[in-house]
């Protein structure tokens, strides 16, 4: 297939603007075996977990760069084994910074593209998805929940604000099933005397609708938040959810088409602010914590949370495009600030996993796939398990309900020992009172 | 497209359902191109095809026994690690079944006697960091990080590592080869024990069916295990660092480095291989293509162009760097008197000392880098040359002469004679020349270009690698025998006498030439009107 050159942007909803990059694959694979340098050697050696899972190249970023060209030539159609390739897979952006270590295609965005045409196309998303769409769409959350129940997990102890120039972003999982996490936050915030307030009528993020392919839905989303917080006059968001934080700061711009500085607003995760409170001296960890431990970067605040910024412009010779891209290659990921937090807590022992940072390998919960694939999620979420068994870790940390939740769901009935944590409750523990 | 239904249920028994499929669109994800090395091109476009089915084997008795299935109902199959090598290891014939071998990863490390076994499954950086882990380094070709060793070595194999031991088949040790017809042959001490430690066996050499110069692209069997040579290194942790793309292995300087010179002229730079190579020092010495230093210094396609467009023929004419890895096997103290020859060597060249990075992005664990495609898209290495030192450079300028008249689409070079090197301690000089261009052009003066090298190359008696099934085989048969082709067609038909694996390979590159119409031009080679291969097999 020859691609004409030309005009073209970063427009998800056109998948014609990722032909290029799905023309490009070239099968080196880079997308699902772990980075050549941080290879850890025969086990733990791939980072694509819907490869792993099915083993079939199809169901990893070149079988898919391939039947998204046959889709658009009309060579193939939807069909449930399509649906189940684009679906089977949490989006979590190995492939694409595996690809931009050398060929800088544009991977996650033209997976992206081709959910969002299966469902223009009306063949997606599942009926699973289609379920906590529906909850999403008229509870405004992501369990179909009463809405109204979303602050049940606030204490008595909590200090909330009407107005403050903080704004924290609970979240559906993290206002109706991790609550633990929330509180957490809400104690640090407060112990930190970072005063906060809250959405008054928070609704869910729309990361499933967004993920699935849903853009008009999760775009009424967008904006209706945006508007919301930006009616508060906050200075920042603050997200315990990694989802969440890769809805607000990459997600929501890229529907709005505007740049993630033009929000009006920063968006930021938990531990970002709590490891600028270490750095400031403002936050002690004094309570020694006699365990060894591991983290788990959650896709969305690693590889997948680089700023937003629209682009259009021009192919050209040789496919160079014009003005100047910058491509975002995961590289603004929250790596070292989650680690320069867990550090400091004394007495932790802190061990790494063999895949780490970029090179993680999902938990298997995100985008959607958990609801449609439950399967393929506990799949993924066993093969995490064994590393952090393989290093010796008692707790596993991670910044992300999802995550925690599939982990500990992945190790029930198992004797193993290992504890999941989210970075909000391992760092409060570690505080003097 | 599927196989016959027969074949597919007698598959099914062997391998289990979760492992068969000829569901059109898993089948679609096996497609050679559209990119890819080698892909885009006329070859891909005309020769190849997706499959009708695609399993995946765990053991070399399932293989066995689904090539015995592929003969019974006459599925023609072909063998497919990891499927980088571009159109062609992937299927050529409508309703063909394609072998995935990824599941047969099986991996063992032998740390006394020095080597490795390993399924085709297997790909190099892991391999790699498991002898780092207990002391050795293999020597596995180009193609990358995340190619199969196996696959490497039966149709490579030539390394940016290969200045200590360089003919690749001095590292196939024991291997396990299943025929086109299903039988095992056990090579080198396999034959005779389970210890794979040699490679050369009782009775004649076999290796010879798996490669002569370059591989036979599966068309003589699968390659189920190898056992793979493994050399002594040094002791202390490489370090990774940097978050992708950019990435890099500390080295820790005291007992490994790079170190680039910048040498008056050719002669002088060909001389240091010379000198380096007598003093026994080093663990790799090259000369790279300058653009290749463009891609290590530029963040994105566009800035490559910036940088590239700023050199010119003169800059290419004067770039004489030599880059040598320095090893200290043995200790510190050998390091420094490593070091010390080195230096002494260069000052008496003119050498003088460029900025090195104390660090490997690309060569110790990945041997070439999928980055060859970043500034065109597309890529293939056009021919690789085992000369004396001297005389290997002679073959890149040949190359870079016919070049010109097919720039544009080639990616303009200014005269670049490729990549240079030392092997087997400077008793061989290594020449790969590379060509790149952009797909969505005018491509047909490319697929010229590929078939007018092995004319120049029977003109001016280079003996080059690429041959065999690379390209039209009564084209260089003749001039290079004169009668290898007929040989090599007669061992097929001794091994494979319905054409049932990988057809119509080795006759696919001349079956591209009768296809395709813009390559009627330039065949002013003779050869049969109608190919010998089993009519079946044509299409």
């Amino acid at each position: 297939m020859r691609v004409p050159k030309g005009k073209l942007s970063l427009d998800v909803t056109d998948m014609n603007n990722f032909l290029y990059d799905m023309t490009r694959c070239i099968k080196c694979k880079g997308c699902y075996w772990v980075d050549h340098i941080y290879m850890p050697g025969i086990r733990f050696s791939t980072r694509c977990p819907s490869m792993t899972w099915k083993q079939w190249d199809s169901y990893g970023a070149p079988g898919k760069m391939r039947i998204g060209v046959a889709l658009a030539e009309g060579k193939i159609g939807f069909t449930d084994t399509l649906l189940e390739i684009l679906y089977a897979c949490t989006l979590c952006g190995a492939c694409d910074v595996g690809c931009k270590r050398n060929l800088d295609l544009e991977i996650e965005l033209a997976l992206e593209s081709l959910r969002i045409r299966a469902v223009k196309e009306g063949f997606g998303p599942l009926p699973a998805h289609k379920k906590v769409a529906e909850n999403i769409m008229n509870r405004h959350n992501h369990f179909g929940a009463p809405n109204e129940n979303r602050r049940k997990w606030i204490t008595k102890d909590i200090k909330v604000e009407d107005k403050a120039d903080t704004l924290y972003f609970v979240g559906c999982s993290s206002s109706f099933v991790t609550t633990e996490i929330a509180l957490s936050t809400a104690r640090l915030l407060n112990g930190l005397n970072v005063p906060f307030t809250l959405l008054d009528d928070e609704w869910c993020c729309g990361n499933v609708l967004y993920s699935v392919g849903m853009f008009p839905e999760a775009k009424a989303i967008a904006e209706r938040n945006v508007e919301a917080v930006r009616k508060k006059g906050v200075k920042s968001v603050v997200v315990s959810c990694a989802e969440g934080y890769r809805m607000w700061k990459v997600d929501y711009p890229k529907m709005l088409n505007i740049k993630t500085e033009e929000l009006g607003f920063e968006v930021r995760h938990i531990l970002e602010v709590l490891e600028e409170a270490l750095k400031e001296g403002k936050l002690s960890l004094r309570r020694p914590q006699e365990v060894r431990f591991t983290y788990h970067d959650a896709c969305s605040v690693s590889r997948l949370c680089d700023p937003w910024s629209p682009w259009n412009g021009e192919r050209g010779w040789m496919g160079t495009v014009s003005p100047p891209l910058k491509r975002r290659r995961g590289q603004a990921g929250l790596y070292f600030q989650a680690r320069n937090l867990l550090k400091g807590i004394p007495k932790a022992t802190f061990v790494e996993m063999p895949r780490t940072r970029e090179n993680a390998f999902c938990c298997g919960a995100g985008r959607g796939t958990k609801v449609a694939f439950p399967e393929f999620s506990s799949f993924s979420a066993a093969n995490r398990i064994e590393e952090v068994m393989e290093v010796g870790a008692e707790v596993l940390v991670t910044a992300c309900p999802w995550c925690k939740e599939n982990f500990k769901e992945s190790l029930k009935g198992k004797e193993t020992g290992i504890k999941v944590l989210d970075i909000t409750e391992f760092v409060l523990s570690s505080l003097e009172s | 497209m599927a196989i016959k239904k027969e074949a597919k249920r007698a598959i099914e028994a062997i391998v289990g359902k979760d492992y068969i499929t000829d569901d059109p669109v898993i089948c679609e994800g096996y497609r050679a191109g559209p990119g890819g090395y080698e892909c885009g091109l006329g070859y891909e476009r005309v020769m190849t095809r997706v499959p009708g089915a695609v399993c995946m084997p765990r053991t070399t008795e399932e293989v066995q026994l689904i090539v015995k299935v592929c003969n019974r109902y006459d599925v023609p199959y072909v063998p497919y690690s990891t499927g980088f090598y571009g159109p062609r290891s992937h299927c050529h014939m409508e309703d063909e079944l394609l072998i995935d071998l990824k599941r047969m990863n099986h991996f063992e490390i032998d740390e006394r006697h020095f080597f490795i076994v390993v399924g085709p499954g297997v790909i190099y950086s892991p391999i790699q960091q498991e002898c780092f882990n207990k002391g050795a380094y293999v020597v596995i070709g180009g193609g990358g990080a995340q190619a199969s060793a196996i696959a490497n070595l039966i149709g490579d194999g030539w390394s940016p590592l290969s200045h200590r031991i360089g003919l690749p088949h001095r590292r196939i040790l024991g291997t396990e080869l299943v025929l086109p017809d299903g039988e095992l042959v056990k090579m080198g001490s396999l034959a005779v024990s389970d210890d794979p430690f040699w490679g050369e066996g009782i009775g004649p050499d076999l290796r010879g069916l798996l490669r002569g110069y370059t591989g036979l692209r599966g068309c003589l069997g699968i390659v189920t295990k190898m056992a793979i040579k493994t050399l002594p290194f040094q002791p202390e942790p490489l370090v990774p660092t940097g978050i992708s793309p950019t990435t890099a292995l500390e080295l820790p300087q005291n007992r490994i480095k790079w170190l680039n010179y910048q040498l008056p002229s050719k002669e002088a730079q060909v001389k240091a291989m010379y000198e380096i190579a007598k003093a026994e020092i080093a663990g790799a010495v090259t000369k790279v293509p300058l653009f290749w230093r463009a891609i290590a210094k530029a963040e994105s396609k566009e800035e490559f162009w910036e940088l590239w467009g700023k050199e010119n023929e003169d800059t290419i004419r004067n770039f004489h760097l030599i880059r040598v890895l320095l090893i200290g096997y043995t200790s510190e103290e050998q390091m420094k008197y490593d070091e010390a020859i080195l230096n002494d060597i260069m000052q008496e060249l003119g050498g003088v000392p460029r900025r090195t990075r104390p660090t490997d992005e690309s060569w110790l664990k990945n041997a070439d880098s999928a980055g060859m495609w970043l500034m065109c898209g597309s890529y293939v290495s056009v021919d690789y040359v085992i000369e004396s030192l001297s005389q290997a450079t002679v073959h890149g300028e040949y190359y870079a002469e016919l070049k010109r008249g097919y720039t544009p689409p080639l990616m303009p070079d200014y005269g670049d004679p490729g990549w240079f090197q030392s092997f087997e301690l400077g008793h061989q000089g290594y020449s790969e020349f590379l060509i790149y261009w952009d797909q969505d052009e005018d491509t047909d003066p490319v697929d010229h270009f590929y078939v007018e090298t092995s004319k120049m190359n029977i003109r001016e008696r280079f003996y080059t690698a690429l041959l065999g099934p690379h390209q039209p085989l009564y084209l260089t048969g003749p001039k290079y025998g004169p009668n290898y082709h007929e040989w090599l067609l007669k061992i097929k038909e001794a091994f494979d006498p319905k054409w049932v694996c990988h057809p119509p390979v080795p006759l696919a590159h001349d079956a591209f030439v009768d296809r395709a119409p813009w390559m009627k031009p330039i065949k002013d080679w003779e050869a049969p009107e109608t190919l010998p291969v089993p009519e079946k097999r044509r299409r």
